[in-house]
């Protein structure tokens, strides 16, 4: 976990200024359970924290797999030391003791320079703080990191619940973010882990135990072929047959090839024997042989149970010179039986009676090296339920001399002899084996002896007799039957060992597993539709009563978060729409996010203007839209607005409205639909449409000598009054200002689908700009309804013109004003308007002024005579 | 003991389509809650769903969008057929009206959706037998006159229910293994996840090994 890459990826989860000095991954001991944590030190300024991050891949490889769980800040709370606790302590692996706000925490890891190197620098950290004693605003920046964090105080309470994992899984603090389960989102790790979680918790459920007779045989055979001898006495000497037979031999070939090159006729000789001599009472099968050098371990078990051993793996570990030559070491056997995951090592540790610091050496060695491969990832020697330890372990008694203990044996006293037992003695110091159990012994020790004979080494050494050869386990629950040797087999200098065991193996129910895991899968798919995003609005209709042009009008819908995640809501445009709403309607916001339990009012304000009445009136639109309300990962929520348009002569077309003799609001609607399509026209058209006529007489009755006339803003309430005078018709005379009249005739200009000028004859007038007589001729070409209302406003405001000296007008101004309106740029154009240069735009609005200023200076006598 | 992965391999996108009133809503609370629900509103928008199903022994995660079924919503809610893997199309037995618009639905779904689109016909409400208004054999033999795969389910007692959207995916299953449904088309309606996650016991317990054997001793 040192490479950069993965310390990027740690560092990932934190902002700039805090740093991640180093990071590594560890085990979070909680009683029985081992979970997989990383841990990192992280540095801001000079403080330092501990976090212990979740992650849902090992190692991690994007951000997403990791969720921070806990931060210590390191100050004067902290506490750490390595290893102390003596239940723990195991030559293997360091333990960390972390205590922080009255909490403890263990982490255990793998010896190696990235522990050294984080413990170090934890150590380093304190050092700092004490040196500093920074204050606790030092450490504000943890709180902003621990705001989303599960707390890990409640470590005990966690276990208790986890007994109930319907509680754990429904409580609050699921490691996971749901939102992120909910959406799909969360690593392809974090489901996995969730539910690998909980179906651990819930192993009682669908297991039972089965129990398995487990037989252990050790025996140094001092290099001698098994010749003709058979093996009953020691592998069959039991009336039940065993389930299982782990057989370990040491010094099968002392000879120089087998230990140059670790190959030996022997291995094939001694397995014939051992499959000859195994109990006649059943039918057994090889599962697994392993050899180095001399070391050599065979599992049997009864054909019955072999559908049932999986994921069996082998590994050796030499301890020789150099860690490396296979003369001392150990060789392992790991499989699971059922659900259960077993492990046998047969060692030789190192010889000599003073060594026995080397043999606990080897022991650490073999422990720590062991590493089944075909486990991804990789399986240590810890991680098994259950493990049995046979072997020529070679502890001696030294503090008792050799006779004495003869003695003592020969008179059956082995009391006082094991009391000096340098592997008891060793065992109780917490040097080796730690966990491990061992069956009392009742046997005369092992070694050595005349081989061929019961007596006693006789040989110059005249070596102390040793328990050498010892069976030990760890893990529950196994319950020893026998412990014993057998001195009937002679050919050695040792005898061989023998243990059994009743095991008891957890097998899975398939049925409840099934049963189980369905159940968990269904929970964690309700789960995934809990947390989808949910919201509740007001409602899924607004409905606008009177809608009047230019009078914008505001509703609101209100949307509750009513779920358990936070809800990014967005409108989002249906098929084939460009935008998610008509143009007569703004919405505001249109995007936003929602906490849970909170609630956001969105406005939507609907206005017909000049840009929207036209279409409405011609029934190219209508006051109908529904708008989709999309959470995003969630569900959509179709919003349904409608109006009621109040038609106006604002957005009528010259050409409908010379057709239309009364007010508009006493035509139905239809009809104007009708005369906006060019059907059914009346026999009798006016020449212009009332409506310019009484807005254009209104000022040249009341406005042609104020000064600022067409240059001064009306009020927007006064022409929503002269809209309603005109389209409602009234005996009252026209109400408002003149400037507001002046605007609602150019606001009624405005409004019509297209300018006076057509769209068409646009290019042309704006060539013909600088020519009277050119732009007499695109006057000519228009619809004889528009030239008379062009010329008829032209000649209006050649009446104004005479009034300058009053009213200060000019007719540039008045070209100028006018040619925008008359010359109106089409919509898409005005699109474009943003990518044509200013200067482009402005030759434009010069051309449109100028054509128009020749129609306000030249008398028009010669068209308004027609 | 190796667990497995327990992650989707695949989402396929599905969506229920149909009148108003047949029980869209209702089959899809059904299959995912296995739950009835009375008084269902009726919906307005587009509901989302998630459960997942395993065909195969690949882990799939369905992802369903119920729609509404109101005539005034028809051209809104037909953004959403697009990228679907699985088309559920629903009448009631009861009404005939429901029966008789599944041309239209049908020609929205064929023209909405790619060629590999699995479509399948639900004949809801079959717990109503009393008031049937549409025989089984004539829905049936307009199934087949179509090429669509055809039950009769009831969202209120669950019969058929997960048949029906379990049959639409194995049949999608079927398609991606016989190579008509190309996963990398960006309409195919599937992802595919092809990642593997490691083995592990059932213990909870990720055995971590980091450095190998050679950091170990050191």
């Amino acid at each position: 976990m040192s490479t950069p890459e993965q310390l990027a990826i740690v560092q990932s989860k934190f902002t700039t200024g805090e740093i991640v000095v180093i990071a590594m991954e560890a085990m979070l001991v909680q009683d029985w359970l081992k979970t997989t944590r990383l841990i990192a030190l992280v540095n801001k300024g000079s403080t330092n924290a501990l976090v212990i991050l979740l992650t849902s891949r090992t190692p991690p490889q994007v951000y997403s797999d990791l969720t921070i769980e806990k931060i210590l800040p390191i100050d004067q709370d902290f506490q750490c030391d390595i290893g102390t606790d003596e239940e723990q302590k195991d030559v293997t692996d360091v333990y960390l003791n972390v205590t922080c706000r009255k909490s403890r925490t263990i982490f255990e890891m793998r010896p190696g320079i990235t522990t050294t190197n984080l413990v170090s620098a934890i150590f380093q950290a304190i050092e700092v703080y004490q040196k500093n004693k920074n204050p606790t605003t030092d450490f504000l920046w943890i709180q902003k990191l621990t705001g989303s964090v599960r707390n890990l105080d409640s470590t005990n309470d966690r276990l208790l619940s986890a007994a109930d994992p319907v509680i754990e899984l429904e409580s609050s603090d699921l490691v996971v973010s749901r939102r992120n389960i909910a959406t799909g989102k969360s690593p392809i790790g974090t489901r996995e882990s969730v539910v690998r979680y909980q179906m651990a918790c819930k192993e009682d459920d669908y297991t039972y135990t089965k129990t398995l007779r487990i037989f252990i045989g050790t025996w140094n055979v001092n290099g001698q072929p098994p010749n003709a001898i058979t093996l009953e006495q020691w592998l069959s000497s039991d009336e039940v047959p065993p389930d299982l037979y782990a057989i370990g031999f040491q010094e099968l070939d002392l000879s120089k090839e087998a230990f140059l090159f670790n190959d030996t006729p022997r291995e094939d000789e001694w397995r014939q024997v051992v499959a000859k001599s195994l109990h006649h009472k059943a039918e057994y099968e090889q599962v697994a042989l392993v050899r180095l050098v001399g070391m050599m371990l065979i599992i049997f078990s009864q054909s019955s149970h072999l559908p049932h051993i999986k994921n069996i793996c082998i590994d050796t570990v030499g301890t020789g010179i150099m860690g490396k030559m296979g003369n001392k070491g150990g060789v392992a056997v790991s499989c699971c039986i059922h659900n259960t995951s077993v492990c046998f090592v047969n060692a030789h540790l190192a010889a000599h009676c003073e060594e026995y610091e080397r043999r606990n050496q080897d022991y650490a060695d073999i422990c720590a090296r062991l590493n089944f491969q075909t486990y991804v990832p990789p399986k240590g020697f810890k991680d098994h339920d259950q493990i049995y330890w046979l072997g020529d372990l070679n502890y001696r008694i030294t503090e008792m001399d050799a006779q004495t203990a003869k003695q003592l044996i020969a008179d059956g006293n082995l009391a006082p002899v094991l009391a000096l037992d340098q592997l008891e003695q060793q065992r109780r110091l917490s040097r080796v084996f730690v966990g491990f159990r061992e069956a009392e012994i009742k046997f005369k020790p092992t070694y050595k002896y005349d081989p061929g004979t019961d007596n006693w080494d006789s040989s110059e050494k005249g070596r102390a007799p040793a328990w050498c050869d010892r069976v030990l386990w760890k893990g529950e629950p196994i319950a020893s039957l026998t412990y014993q040797s057998h001195p009937e087999l002679k050919i050695s200098d040792h005898k061989p060992v023998s243990a059994t065991f009743d095991s008891k193996v957890r097998v899975i129910d398939v049925t409840k597993y099934r049963k189980i895991h369905e159940e968990l899968m269904k929970k964690l798919d309700k789960l995934e539709n809990e947390f989808l995003p949910q919201v509740t609005v007001d409602t899924t209709e607004i409905i606008y009563e009177t809608l009047r042009f230019d009078e914008p009008c505001a509703k609101e819908l209100i949307v509750a978060n009513t779920g358990q995640v936070p809800v990014k809501f967005e409108f989002i445009k249906k098929l084939d729409d460009t935008s998610y709403c008509k143009e007569w309607l703004s919405i505001t916001p249109y995007t936003d996010f929602i906490e849970p339990g909170q609630k956001c009012d969105i406005k939507l304000e609907v206005c017909v203007d000049k840009r929207s009445a036209w279409k409405l009136n011609s029934g190219e639109d209508k006051l109908y839209d529904i708008l989709v309300l999309h959470l995003v990962n969630g569900k959509d929520i179709f919003i349904t607005v409608t109006g009621t348009y109040e038609r106006s002569c604002f957005g009528c077309s010259i050409e409908a409205l010379v057709h239309i003799p009364v007010p508009i609001r006493e035509v139905p609607i239809g009809r104007i639909m009708e005369l906006e399509n060019n059907k059914n026209t009346s026999q009798d058209p006016y020449y212009v449409p009332k409506e310019i006529w009484l807005l254009v007489d209104r000022l040249y009755r009341h406005g042609i000598k104020t000064p600022g006339l067409f240059e001064t803003q009306g009020l927007h309430s006064e022409i929503l009054a002269i809209r309603d005078w005109l389209d409602n018709g009234s005996q009252d005379p026209m109400p408002g200002s003149v400037h507001s009249v002046a605007e609602a005739l150019l606001l009624l200009l405005d409004s019509t689908a297209e300018p006076l000028v057509p769209y068409n004859l646009h290019r042309i007038g704006l060539s013909a700009a600088t020519n009277y007589l050119q732009c007499k001729q695109v006057i000519m070409q228009l619809p004889e309804i528009r030239r008379t209302v062009f010329l008829y406003i032209c000649a209006f405001l050649q009446e104004l013109l005479t009034h300058t000296q009053d009213n200060g007008l000019d007719a540039k101004t008045l070209a100028s004003l006018f040619g925008s309106f008359f010359l109106r740029d089409s919509p898409r154009s005005r699109d474009d308007r943003n990518q044509r240069s200013k200067s482009t735009q402005a030759i434009c609005d010069r051309k449109k002024a100028a054509f128009v200023y020749h129609f306000l200076i030249n008398d028009q006598s010669d068209f308004v005579g027609r | 003991m190796s667990a497995g992965p327990y992650n989707y391999s695949y989402i396929f996108k599905y969506i229920i389509i149909g009148d108003m009133g047949v029980g869209k809503s209702c089959l899809l609370h059904q299959f995912t809650e296995k739950k009835f629900m009375a008084d269902c509103p009726h919906t307005i928008g587009v509901e989302f769903g998630t459960r997942i199903i395993e065909v195969a022994g690949q882990k799939i995660k369905l992802q369903i969008w119920d729609t509404a079924g109101q005539e005034r919503f028809r051209a809104v809610t037909r953004s959403y057929y697009r990228g679907a893997a699985g088309a559920l199309m629903v009448y009631d037995i009861t009404r005939r009206s429901t029966y008789n618009h599944l041309s239209s639905w049908l020609t929205d779904t064929r023209n909405l959706t790619n060629p590999s689109t699995v479509i399948f016909l639900i004949g809801n409400k079959s717990d109503l037998e009393g008031q049937r208004d549409v025989t089984y054999e004539e829905a049936k033999k307009f199934a087949e006159e179509n090429g669509l795969m055809f039950v009769e389910a009831s969202a209120k007692t669950g019969d058929n229910v997960e048949e029906a959207f379990l049959e639409t995916a194995k049949k999608i299953y079927q398609s991606i293994q016989d190579g008509r449904l190309d996963l990398n088309a960006a309409e195919s309606g599937v992802q595919h996840n092809p990642s593997q996650p490691g083995r592990t016991n059932l213990q909870g317990v990720l055995s971590v090994q980091q450095g190998g054997k050679d950091s170990c001793s050191c």
